[in-house]
C-alpha cells in the first residue's frame, strides 16, 4: 500500500464531506455486517436446535428446486419471534442486503447538500433501482 | 446434517478465500461449487452467491473508503448503468433455463481466467475528455514521491457500455463483475488501477444487492444454503485478504486461472450435455 498524505481527497467531494464520509461509512458498514451475521449465526443455531432432521430435509428440497414461497417482512419478522430457522436467517440476509442501500442513500444526502444536482438525479436513480430490485422479484 | 452444514462451510471459506488471493471474488468460484459439487440447483447458487458478493464487498470497502481511493462520482454515473443492467439480469435468471445459464456462467469463468494473468496497464491522463470534465470525474491520488497528482478521466460512454454488459453478468448468474468493471475503468477510462479496483469494489456491492434484492423478494433465495454460504464466503475472504501481503500473487493467479479453466470445461461440458 502507498503512503498518503493525512488528508487527501480522492475525487471532488469536498473535505468536509470527504471527513464524514470516511468516519461514518465504516462504522455503519461494520454495524449492519455484525448485525448480520449474528442474526444470520442465530439462524443456523435454530437450525440445529429445531430437529434433527430439519436441515437435511430443506437441503434436498432446495436441491429439488422446493423453494419457500416469498414472504412478507411482517410474515418474517412474526416468523422470526416464534424462532422459526428460515425466517431468522432471510431476516439476516435482508439485513446484509442493507449495506448497498445504506451507502447509496448515504452518498445521496452528501450530493444533495453539495447542491450538485445531476449526480443528486444519478444516485436517486441507483437508490430507485435498488428499490425496485424488491418490487420485480415480487411481480416476477 | 453436520456433514451437509459443515460442507457448504467449507466450500463457501474456500471460495472466499481463493477469490481473495485471486482478486476475482468469491461468486465465480462459489457458483460452480454449489453447482457441481452440493448439487443445487443454478438459480439457487446464483442467489446465494449474489449475497455473499454483497457481504465481501461491505468487508473488504471498508479499508478502501476509509484511505479514500474509491472515486465517487464515477462509480455513482456508472452505477446508473449497472443497475439497469443488474435488474435486467436477475428477471432474466428467473425465466432462462439451467443448462444455458451453466453455459453462460462457463464463459464468464474463462473471461475471468484471462482477466487474472493479462497484465493491466497504470496510464494516468493529466486531464479529462470535455464531458468528464464537465462532470467533474477526474481526482488526485498520491505519487511516488508522495505528492498528489491529479488524474483525467475519459469515454464514459463506452465504460457505461460495458458496465451495463457487467450489471446483467452480476444479476443473471451472481458474480460481482469486478473482472469487467476494473478492465472499463482501467483500459477503456484510463482511470488509475487502485482506483479503479476500489471504485469497482463499491459498485459490486451495489450491482450484486440490486440482483440479490429482486432474488430475494422472488424467494429464491434458499436461506439454509445462502446463509452458511455467506458467513464462510466472508469469513473465507478474511482470511485471504490477511494472507494476501505474504503471497507469490503471480504464481498464485496462474494456478487460479488454471482452475478456472478447468472448472468451465466441467460446466460448459454438463451445460451441453442438458441442452
Amino acid at each position: 500500500m502507498m503512503n498518503q498524505p493525512e488528508h487527501y481527497s480522492p475525487s471532488s467531494v469536498d473535505a468536509e464531506e470527504d471527513r464524514i464520509l470516511r468516519t461514518w461509512t465504516p462504522l455503519m458498514l461494520r454495524t449492519i455486517l455484525i448485525v448480520s451475521t449474528i442474526v444470520l449465526i442465530a439462524g443456523i443455531v435454530a437450525t440445529i436446535l429445531h430437529s434433527p432432521g430439519f436441515f437435511i430435509d430443506r437441503f434436498h428440497a432446495v436441491q429439488k428446486s422446493q423453494l419457500h414461497d416469498a414472504e412478507g417482512f411482517s410474515t418474517l419478522l412474526r416468523g422470526s419471534f416464534a424462532g422459526d430457522p428460515h425466517a431468522i436467517m432471510t431476516i439476516g440476509l435482508y439485513i446484509l442486503t442493507l449495506v448497498p442501500l445504506v451507502r447509496v442513500a448515504f452518498t445521496f444526502v452528501l450530493f444533495l447538500k453539495d447542491r450538485d444536482y445531476v449526480y443528486v438525479a444519478a444516485t436517486a436513480y441507483v437508490l430507485s433501482g435498488l428499490l425496485l430490485g424488491m418490487a420485480l422479484g415480487r411481480i416476477g | 446434517m453436520v456433514t451437509v452444514l459443515g460442507g457448504l462451510l467449507i466450500l463457501a471459506v474456500l471460495a472466499g478465500f481463493v477469490g481473495a488471493l485471486s482478486g476475482l471474488g468469491g461468486g465465480v468460484f462459489i457458483v460452480p461449487g454449489l453447482v457441481i459439487l452440493a448439487h443445487v440447483p443454478m438459480q439457487v447458487a446464483v442467489g446465494a452467491s449474489l449475497i455473499s458478493v454483497v457481504a465481501t464487498s461491505a468487508g473488504a470497502s471498508v479499508a478502501f473508503v476509509r484511505d479514500g481511493w474509491t472515486n465517487l462520482r464515477v462509480a455513482i454515473i456508472l452505477e446508473c448503468a449497472t443497475v439497469t443492467g443488474a435488474l435486467t439480469g436477475a428477471y432474466l435468471a428467473g425465466v432462462i433455463s439451467q443448462p444455458v445459464l451453466e453455459l453462460l456462467f462457463a464463459l464468464v469463468m474463462l473471461q475471468s481466467a484471462y482477466f487474472s494473468i493479462s497484465k493491466h496497464g497504470d496510464e494516468m491522463l493529466p486531464k479529462s475528455d470535455p464531458l468528464c470534465e464537465r462532470l467533474r470525474m477526474g481526482g488526485e491520488i498520491p505519487g511516488d514521491d508522495g505528492r498528489m497528482t491529479t488524474y483525467g478521466v475519459r469515454n464514459l460512454p463506452g465504460g457505461a457500455v460495458l458496465m451495463v454488459l457487467a450489471g446483467i453478468m452480476s444479476g443473471l448468474l451472481g458474480v460481482g463483475a469486478g473482472a469487467v468493471k476494473v478492465v472499463a475503468m482501467d483500459t477503456l477510462m484510463k482511470i488509475p488501477l487502485k482506483v479503479s479496483s476500489a471504485t469497482s469494489n463499491f459498485m459490486i456491492g451495489v450491482t450484486a444487492g440490486a440482483g440479490a434484492l429482486v432474488f430475494l423478494s422472488r424467494g429464491d433465495v434458499a436461506a439454509v444454503v445462502a446463509a452458511p454460504v455467506a458467513l464462510g464466503v466472508t469469513g473465507g475472504a478474511l482470511i485471504g485478504s490477511r494472507v494476501l501481503p505474504h503471497a507469490n500473487v503471480n504464481s498464485l493467479r496462474k494456478l487460479f486461472a488454471a482452475i478456472l479453466v478447468l472448472i468451465a470445461v466441467e460446466m460448459g461440458w454438463r451445460a451441453l450435455a442438458g441442452i
